[in-house]
Order: structure tokens, then sequence, then C-alpha cells
């Protein structure tokens, strides 16, 4: 036995550590391919007419599901490519830190659906409130992760925060607006920071 | 170099599969036995040999509990297996700074 052996010991013991507490699956396709969903879910009421809280919401809804099946598809072709269970501890750890947050943005979308038409603005007030939960959760779930999903979660909370304090201020066709900002922050900001995870994660990996 | 942290290696947790769960569980606060087998990809037979000397060491401790209609056994380690994790971590490092200061 020799200082090489000790080395080498203490790495196997790191990396055992990681498969238990960190999720490890490459997050750069997650956020590209839920920004591209967000990108293209921005653009297409730009063309057609989703202009009522209602309508907003549930189209939103459905974008969130379609983006939700995306990356649980995505994750399980990565689990399956690595001989790894799909439902392990971290995988497990993650959707529990985002659930909290996702149940709330599904409280904020049935408000909508329900009292929408009794409100103005209301569809800007939601995005911002759900810009802030999506940011609560990547912050909770960063904890579990390797990359800096917990700063990008903390700076979607600001970004939220601004989004929601500027509401008396937003001009014209408030549900237009309201889908512009979903746009930027779920569409651009993902597949901004999927871009950075890219080439860092890739990086790490060689 | 001095053999002495070598001999000092705790036996219990120094064999390559009881060293990998407590490693686990080291890092979760408590594991089923089928996450453990699954996340290791070790044998039933295996994970039960190990996860018995670990607990009569005094190291894991578990409980039972039911899920839909299953039984699931949790494992998690005790102040003592985190303790002696902890110093056999200490002396593999001894051992790698030792080396380093030469």
């Amino acid at each position: 036995m020799d200082s090489n052996w000790a080395s080498e010991q203490l790495q196997t013991i790191r990396t055992i550590m990681e498969r238990s507490a960190v999720y490890r699956r490459a997050l750069a396709p997650l956020m590209l391919s839920t920004g591209l969903i967000g990108l293209a879910a921005a653009t297409l009421p730009q063309f057609v007419p989703i202009r009522t809280n209602r309508a907003f919401a549930i189209y939103w809804m459905a974008v969130g599901v379609i983006a939700l099946l995306a990356t649980l598809l995505l994750v399980r072709r990565q689990a399956w490519r690595e001989d790894e269970q799909f439902w392990s501890p971290p995988t497990r750890r993650v959707t529990e830190a985002l659930l909290a947050p996702f149940i709330g943005g599904f409280a904020v979308a049935v408000f909508l659906i329900l009292y929408g038409q009794k409100f103005e603005s209301l569809a800007w007030v939601a995005a911002s409130i759900w810009v802030i939960l999506y940011g609560c959760a990547l912050n909770a779930a960063g904890f579990f992760t390797l990359r800096g999903f917990g700063l990008f979660g903390r700076i979607l909370v600001l970004l939220g925060c601004g989004l929601f304090l500027v509401t008396p201020a937003v001009p014209g066709d408030v549900p237009i607006a309201a889908h512009l900002a979903m746009g930027m922050f779920f569409g651009l900001g993902q597949m901004a920071y999927g871009i950075y995870l890219y080439f860092t994660e890739r990086k790490r990996r060689a | 170099m001095n053999p002495e942290p070598f001999l000092n290696l705790d036996r219990v947790i120094h064999e390559k599969g009881r060293l990998a769960i407590m490693s686990l569980l080291a890092a979760s606060p408590e594991m089923s036995f089928r996450d453990i087998r699954d996340t290791l990809k070790m044998t039933d037979g295996n994970v039960t040999a190990h996860l018995r000397t670990l607990h009569e060491s005094g190291y894991v401790a578990f409980t039972k509990s039911m899920e839909a209609g299953r039984g699931v056994t949790t494992y998690a380690l005790t102040s003592t297996g985190r303790k002696s994790f902890t110093a056999y971590l200490d002396l593999l490092e001894d051992i790698v700074s030792q080396t380093r200061r030469k």
C-alpha cells in the first residue's frame, strides 16, 4: 500500500459520494430544449390570438407540460445510455426541490383561469410570479447539482421581482407583453444558460 | 514512509464493498436497500452481507416501513459510523499529505 493507493481510494470515495448526493446528468440539453420550447411558445402568440388571461394561463400550462415531458424523456435517455437508474436518489431530491414552487406556479395558473376576467394586467403579474417561482425552484435544485443552477435561479428571482414591480408601467396589450416576458425568461434566458452549460460541461467531462 | 496510518485503517470500513456503502450513506441522509444495490450495481447477497457487518459494528442503523403495500428497509449511518468514516478519511489524507511533504 502506498500514497497513490490512498489518493485513488479518496477519489473513489469522492465519486461514490457525488453519485449519491449530486445530480450528475448533463444539464445543457435540458436547458436548451426547454429554452427552445419557451422561445417557440412565445413566438406563436404574435401570430395566433391568445389574448385573454384565461387563454394565456391555459396556453402556458400546456407549454409547461410539453417542456416537462421533453425534460423527462431527455433525463431517461441519459440514464439509459449510462446504464443508471432513472429514478435515482439525486433525481428524487432534485424533483422534490422543484415540486413546491411548481405547485405554487400551478395555483397561480388556476387562479388566472378562474378569475382572470376580473382583473387587468393579471397575465403580466402571473408571468412575473412564474419567473420568481421558477427561480426559487432552480435555486432549491441547485443544492443537488454540480453547475451554477442555484445562481441562475437567484438571478431569475431578482429579475422576476423586477418584472413584478414594473407591472403598473406595462403599456398596451398586456397578454402580448406577458408572452414576450415569458419568451425572454423561459426562452432566451434558459437557452443562454444552456449554451453556457454546453461548453462548460463538455470541458468538465473532457 | 511511516506504516502506522495503514495499520490504523478501520478493517470494517476498509473492505471495498463496505467502503462504497459507507461513502453512499455518508452523502445521503438515508437510502433504501434497493437504491444502495442499484447505485453500486451489487448483488442482493453482497449488499446484505456488507450491511449486516456494518450493522453489527454499529456503523449503520436501519428502519423498516411500508410503501405502497411493500416493505422497505432504509439504512443510515449512525453517529459512530460517521465518526469512524471521518477518521478513515483523515487517515487516508494523512497518508497522502505525508508523501507530498517529502
